[in-house]
Order: C-alpha cells, then structure tokens, then sequence
C-alpha cells in the first residue's frame, strides 16, 4: 500500500498526520474516555448556559430596544423584588460574557450580518424604527438630530444581539440534544459527538436569521427575511472566525508591550480566540472567560465534577479544569464545521476530490499551528 | 506570675521529652501547643494586670540564689520588657502551629522549641545581669541544634558560623556585664540603671562598645550580620520565624536596656556616630536585599536594614524615638515573622525559593492566591504603607529621630524607599505573570501546586489582622510602652544635648526659622500616654 501512495502525498506539513486522520475519519481530540467524559460534561453545562444567554441575548434585542439605561436588561422582563434580590446577591447567570462575545463578534465582523448591516436599505429600516420608537421623546429627538449615527450604531448592535443569541439558540439545542444522548449511553466516542455537531450544523445551516422589534403595536423590521441571511454563512462562521480564532486579547494573560508590538495591527491576525487560550489564567478578575467557567461551573453535572474531584486539587482549580475541557469540546466543534465544509464532502474517495480535501484541511491547520492542539492530545 | 511564664514552657518541654508513651509527631506538636496556648493566656492576663501608673518594674520576684557569685533570681517587667514578653509567647505559638505535621525525631524538636520559648521569656525578665546572660546564652544551643539537625543542605556551616559569632556576643556581653559589675564596686550583677554613674568616661566607653559589639552582633548590625542570612536560609520557617521575630530582638533590647540608659553619658557623646552606623546599615540591607534572588535571604536582608532604624531611633535619644525603637522592634517582630511564614508556605508548595524560578503564584485557581494576597501586605506594611503597623513605627522612629539627626534620617528614609524596591521585585517576580511549572512538574502541561490547607494560612491571617489592628489603632501598643521608655529618658543623667556637637550648630541655624526646634521641645514634653500620635 505504501509503496502504490503517490509521492507528493507525503507531505512537509508538520500537522499534516492531522490531516491525514481527519481524512480518515478521525477527529483532531484523541478518542479516549477521559475526553469523551471531560466533552460531554462540558457541553452539556454549556448548552444549559447557552439557552439562557440565548433568551437573554433576544431578550434585550426585542425589549430594550433603544433603551440607553436598560437598567434591567438582565432580568428577562421579569422585575420583582425576589429576582432582583437575587441579581444583587449575584445568584445568577454572568450575561456580561454574552454581552462580551456580542461585541467581539461585531467588532471582528464578516459574513452576511456585518454587510447587511452598512446597506442603506438597514439604515432605512432604521431611520423608520427611530422615528416611531423616539414619537413621544423630544430629548431623544434633538438627541438623533445632534448624533444621527448614535442610535443606528446601536441598531447595529442590537442586531448582533439577536444574531448572536438567534446562533446560540441553536447550538444550545444541539448540545441539549447530545448530551440527551449521551445520558441514554448512545455517545461512547468523540466521533460520535463531532457528527452529532455537524449533523445539527448542517440541518440548521439555511435557517433564516431575522430581526424585528415591536413598537408601539406595529412590528418593524430591521433585518428582514428579504435580506436572505442565514445561519451558517452569516453567523456560525463569523462566529467561529471571530470567538474561536481571533478573539480578543485580555489584560493580564497577554502582555501590551506595544513597542514590541506583541498586539498585531492587522486584527486578522490575531489569535486569542478559545482555540488558543491559555486556560490557566481563567478565574482570575476581569477576564471574560472567567465568566463563562463560573456560569459552567453553576450547572457543572456531577460525573464531571466527581472526575475533577479526583485530580490534585479537585475543585479548588475547577474554573481551570472547566476551561480546558471546554476546550476541548470547542475542537470537537471545529471539526464538526471543517468536515461539514470540506469541499469535496466528508466521505470523498475521489484522489481529485482528496486532495482538494487535504489541500482545504492543510490551510486550515497553518491556521491551527499556533492552537492549543498540540496541548490537547495529552490525556 | 512571671516565673509561670518560665515554667510553662519549661514544663512544655519536659512534657514532650518525658512523656510516657511513644509520642508521634503529631501528638508532639499538640502537647506543645497546649503549654504555649496557656502561655499565651498567661501573658495576656499579665497584660490584663500590667498598671499603667507604674513606671518602674512591676510583679518583681526576687529570690537568693548564688549570692557569692551575684547571681540572684531577680525578675521584673517594664513597658519595654512586656510587648515583646507578648510577642515571645504569640510568635512561638505561631512558631509550632506551623511546624510540619511530621517532622523528623519530634521530641527533641518540640523540646527545643519551648526550651528557646523559655529562654527568651527569661532573658526579657530577668533583672540581674548574669541572670540575663544565663538566658541570652541558653537560647544558642536549642537554636543551633533546630539549624543543625532540621536545616536547609548548608546546615552545618550555617549553624557553626550563627554560633560562632554569637557566642563572641556572649563573651564581649558577658565581659562588659563583669567589667561593669567591677569597676562600679556592686556587690552583686542585679541590674540597676545607675550603675555606671561616676565611672569615668573612658571606661564606660569601653564596657558600651563591648555590649555594642556584642548586641550589634545579634540585632544584627552591617558588618557583624553575615551569620543572619546563612542562618535564616538553612533554618526551616518555624525557626525563621522565631529567629527574626522574637531572637533579633535581645539584641535591640539588650542594647537599650543595658547600653542606652546605663551608659547614658557616652551614649549621648557617641549619638551621632551610632545613627551613621545605623544608616549604613539599612542602606546596606536594603542594597543587598535588591541584589537577591532567594525570597528568604531577601527577607533576612531587609531585616538587616530594618533593624538599623532601632538603632537609629535609640541614638536619637528622645522621648519619641524611645517609644519609636521599641515599636520598631514589635513591629519588626510581627512583619518579619509573617514574611518568613509566607516564604515558608512558598517554599513548601513550590520546593523553592528561587526568584528566577518563580512565577504567577498569585493565580488564583492553581498558585497560592490568600498567601500572596497576604505576600502582597505584608510587603506593604514593610514598606511603610499607612494603614499598616510598619507606617506608625517608622513615622515615630523619623519623627523622633528627625529632630536630633536629620541627615541621617534622611538617608534612612531612603532605605525605607529601598524597602518598596525590593519587595516590590519579589511581589513582582514569584506573584505577578504566569504560573510557572516547578522542577518537580518538568514536561507537565499545567503546573499545579499543592493544595494550601487553611492550617498554612492560619497564623499568616492571625498575624496579617494584627499589622492592621495596631497600624490603625497604635495607641494600643504605645500605652504599654510609652510610659517607661519616657521615664528611662526622665531617668537619663545626660541628655542628648544639640550644643555639645559641632555638627549640630550648623543644622540649629537652619532648623530655627523652620520651627523644628520647637516640634522637638514638644516632643521632649509629651509625656502623657498617647504623645504626637
């Protein structure tokens, strides 16, 4: 067999036996119990928080519609001395990491959504939802007249909101519906989680993404079915591009030094995202990701945690342990969404339809080089 | 009462070598615990009955012992004597709680901690010469043998080099103590602060230089500390702990008991040559401490400098400075102690104490965050951060010393500066950044450190609350001390006079105007408990 191979499949890429075991139906995480256990705990607590993001996110989208104090916005409309006692005793859910993804995502931009969103026909839609949103509010109305692009800034970023949390609805249903799965004993092996993904990507990707705000009895829309956007193409790639892969830097894991220019200039080139992160600063103050762990942490199951009390110092590093897992999971995502965007398709035994596949995975494991997926093959 | 102070820890340790069974090391430490918890107690309820009235000793015992020689058992406390009897019976107890749980042949370690808990107790009361040196002496073997036999790889190097040279403290003491003892024609060595009166100027001169040696040795002082750093390096925390929290502190209070107030009359005479010593010193301390990187000979160095403003602010020889060296001293005692104990923990969770190694201990889920929180204020208080009790004591210390020598306050100031450089290098270096793996973890993915059980944190926070507890409230500090160091200034024959040196002439011309003379007139006459506080 190896003497019939064609040369030039030997390749000089150092991650090229990633390639060759995705090609062969293999998964860029090991398959071992250890990651199947350390996956599924963590996308199970994951789905639970992305459901709640994801009604928080549509929440302040569709409810604080141009509200410059939503002071509430994090209570779900529900306004009551209990909840908001336990808001202020923060027995509750960290939205702010939604609200940080959001703003990564728009600030990153790509796709569909962030194009639609400079058209004049979305400035239009806007202008219309201003004029009957500000009717009753002259401070407002002298307010849009000194800063017309204020408000329609903010459209901009309330559509990201319900974009956002429109993606996150989904993926929560996904992961949802595995870990229903898993708990019924049908998911023993990563790759076995990484086509349950894929699956659910690929029947949802031509799912419209649409906005529109009530106001006043009359619905107004600002992204309109008629702008044609999508769910793969116009939030889940974003998406990955900008959370999984550029990310942001955060003070205190990455150092500033800006003469060194440690920072690139060229924010495509950045590669802070959660396939990169470094997971030992997390639980520390005034990182995002310390944020998504404790959120993870409050709807932990307990055959993950009983696996984390086993280590050294079971849960006193649990956020830590949390984000590595989570990592994990997050490479089993993107091999979901590489194989589903192979070119020649998953199952291809073509040697032209190879290639192209290989030629495909290999530009995206240059991509990958700097990744934490060297780390994650140890068990 | 004061002897209960002796025999409890002396019981303590006969206890733990007697007991009848075979005694783990666990059960070692717990009996000793007991005996220092009820020592502890004992001291407080000495406190409880301590009278403020009284400026002279108080529960004085007095018992005949080897009269021929002039040996007698004279005990007695004063408000200098007192905080640090305190501070002895606390630290010690901080001392064996955080000793390892299994420590190698426990009774004799047990044993020698308490003997050292004894001897300490009994040199800070003891009001007969001889008596004080029987103590200041005794304490060297229990603390030789805990460098010996539970030190660092260099114990024996370090712990013949600390005995060597304080046993030349011993002798230079002991000789001054005979000297004085003779030329003074007492019939016996029990203590008073009037012995040297009438003695001509060149033989006080000589008998203060022997106890200044020999203190100098001890407290320690630049170019008599080279044993300290050893010392600290090889000991293990708990003796870290006791040696710079509690054993410095003879030598301090050796120097002001016997040096300052017997020999008042050269004292004043050799004032300004003292405090430029004690501005080499903590200048020296702090540039040396800058230049480590082991976190403990850091620490011991900045004893080395801090130690010097006790000598500063006793050569400064003013109500206020008196009550500034005291503080100093306790201050000093509680700051250093939690130091120790901190890099103690460091050292026990990482296996080192190199700052080329260290890194990010202050990660919160995988370093040692409450200890470096702790790191982090105890630094600060070293450094003089108000708030914190290393403020009060140096801002007495300047404010006392400023008026008698302002240049050399000064440049003391500036060691104080040279404090927050180097702490700040630490903090920096093993707290700040990320967590870096260990020896011990090499190839390891994520370094993970053992847990910090709260048995570690313990005595760190105990100490942490009181750098607090006196930094905002000093008043219950300075109400024992302020009172006798006052009356010892009163009781002075001599005072520290600005015509008699030139050097001050000059600086009287410019202080005028400025109205520091009077501050220090003001300063002269406070004597009503809480002074310029």
């Amino acid at each position: 067999m190896n003497q019939t191979m064609p040369a030039h499949v030997k390749n000089i890429h150092p991650f090229a036996h990633y390639v060759d075991r995705l090609l062969e139906g293999g998964t860029l995480l090991p398959d071992t119990p250890d990651n199947v256990l350390e996956v599924m705990g963590a996308l199970d607590s994951y789905g639970v928080v992305l459901n709640r993001y994801s009604i928080n996110l549509i929440h302040i989208a569709d409810h604080q519609f141009l509200n410059l104090f939503p002071v509430f916005k994090y209570l779900d409309g529900e306004i009551n001395p209990a909840k908001m006692w336990q808001h202020f005793c923060h027995d509750r859910i960290n939205y702010e990491y939604a609200e940080y993804t959001m703003k990564a995502m728009m600030w990153h931009g790509g796709g569909g959504l962030d194009a639609y969103l400079d058209t004049d026909e979305f400035r239009e839609n806007c202008q219309v939802a201003i004029a009957a949103k500000i009717k009753f509010n002259p401070m407002l109305q002298i307010f849009h007249r000194a800063f017309p692009e204020f408000l329609i800034e903010q459209i901009r970023q309330l559509a990201y909101y319900s974009g956002l949390g429109q993606f996150w609805r989904v993926m929560s249903d996904i992961f949802t519906s595995l870990t229903d799965r898993y708990l019924r004993g049908e998911i023993k092996h990563i790759i076995q989680i990484v086509d349950h993904v894929k699956d659910g990507l690929v029947a949802d990707a031509a799912r419209p993404i649409t906005y529109s705000v009530d106001i006043g009895g009359e619905t107004y829309d600002l992204l309109p079915p008629s702008a044609g956007l999508t769910f793969l193409p116009d939030t889940a790639i974003p998406y990955v591009e900008s959370i999984f892969f550029r990310g942001t830097p955060f003070l205190g894991t990455v150092s500033y030094n800006a003469q060194a220019q440690q920072i690139s200039p060229d924010k495509s080139r950045f590669a802070y995202g959660a396939l990169y992160a470094d997971p030992l600063p997390v639980g520390g103050s005034g990182i995002p990701p310390t944020l998504l762990m404790q959120d993870m942490f409050r709807h932990l199951p307990d055959y993950l945690e009983a696996h984390y009390l086993k280590t050294d110092r079971g849960l006193g590093d649990v956020r830590v342990k949390i984000c590595a897992s989570f990592q994990r999971s997050m490479f089993c995502v993107t091999n979901a969404a590489l194989i589903g965007l192979l070119p020649a398709g998953a199952g291809a035994t073509e040697p032209e339809a190879v290639a192209a596949n290989r030629e495909f995975l290999q530009g995206w494991m240059d991509r990958l080089a700097a990744s934490q997926l060297e780390q994650v093959q140890t068990p | 009462m004061l002897s209960a102070l002796l025999l409890i820890p002396l019981l303590g340790a006969l206890a733990v070598v007697c007991w009848p069974t075979k005694l783990t090391s666990q059960q070692a430490k717990n009996v000793s615990i007991v005996f220092l918890v009820l020592n502890f107690l004992a001291s407080l309820y000495l406190l409880s009955q301590f009278d403020l009235s009284v400026t002279g000793l108080q529960f004085q015992e007095s018992v005949p012992w080897l009269e021929t020689l002039g040996l007698g058992y004279e005990l007695g406390i004063d408000g200098l004597s007192l905080p640090l009897l305190i501070i002895n019976s606390l630290l010690s107890l901080v001392a064996v709680y955080s000793s390892d749980a299994d420590m190698r042949r426990p009774r004799l370690y047990y044993f020698l901690l308490l003997i050292i808990t004894f001897a300490v107790a009994g040199a800070f009361v003891a009001q007969n010469l001889l008596l004080f040196f029987i103590f200041y002496e005794l304490e060297l073997i229990p603390l030789y043998l805990l460098i010996a036999i539970w030190g660092g790889p260099q114990r024996g190097y370090a712990a013949t080099k600390f005995l060597i040279y304080t046993a030349l403290s011993g002798i230079l003491i002991l000789a001054s103590f005979l000297g004085l003892v003779w030329l003074s024609g007492a019939s016996s060595f029990d203590y008073s602060a009037t012995m040297a009166n009438g003695l001509p100027w060149i033989q006080q001169a000589v008998l203060l230089a022997a106890l200044l040696i020999g203190f100098g040795i001890k407290i320690p002082l630049f170019p008599l500390h080279t044993w300290l750093p050893d010392a600290h390096v090889q000991a293990s925390t708990p003796i870290s702990v006791l040696l710079a929290g509690v054993l410095l502190k003879l030598g301090t209070y050796g120097l002001f008991r016997f040096g300052v107030c017997t020999f008042s009359e050269v004292w004043v005479d050799l004032a300004p040559y003292l405090a430029w010593w004690a501005v080499v010193s903590v200048l020296y301390g702090s540039l040396a401490a800058i230049a480590q990187t082991d976190m403990k000979k850091m620490v011991a160095y900045s004893s080395v400098g801090h130690m010097g403003y006790v000598l500063l602010a006793a050569a400064s020889a003013n109500p206020l400075s008196y009550v500034g060296a005291v503080f100093q001293m306790l201050s000093h005692g509680f700051i250093s102690a939690l130091l120790f104990l901190l890099v103690g923990v460091v050292y026990k969770k990482t296996g080192t104490r190199d700052l080329n190694v260290l890194r990010g201990l202050l990660n919160p889920e995988r370093g040692l965050p409450v200890i470096g929180s702790a790191m982090v204020l105890a630094v600060m208080a070293s450094a003089g951060i108000p708030g914190m009790v290393g403020f009060i004591s140096e801002f007495i210390v300047y404010r006392g010393s400023f008026v008698s020598f302002a240049p050399q306050t000064l440049l003391c100031l500036l060691g104080s500066g040279l404090t927050a450089v180097y702490f700040l290098l630490l903090v920096n270096r093993a707290f700040f950044g990320r967590l870096a793996s260990t020896e011990s973890q090499t190839g390891v993915q994520d370094p993970v450190l053992p847990v910090v059980t709260w048995q570690d944190r313990a005595p760190a926070l105990v100490l942490v609350a009181l750098l607090f507890v006196f930094g905002l409230s000093p008043s219950w500090m300075t109400r024992w001390i302020e009172p006798t160091t006052t009356a010892m200034y009163d009781a002075m024959p001599v005072k520290l006079d600005r015509d008699r040196h030139p050097a001050y002439r000059t600086s009287q011309l410019l202080d005028a105007p400025l109205g520091i003379a009077d501050a220090s007139i003001d300063v002269v006459t406070c004597s009503n408990g809480d002074c310029a506080l």
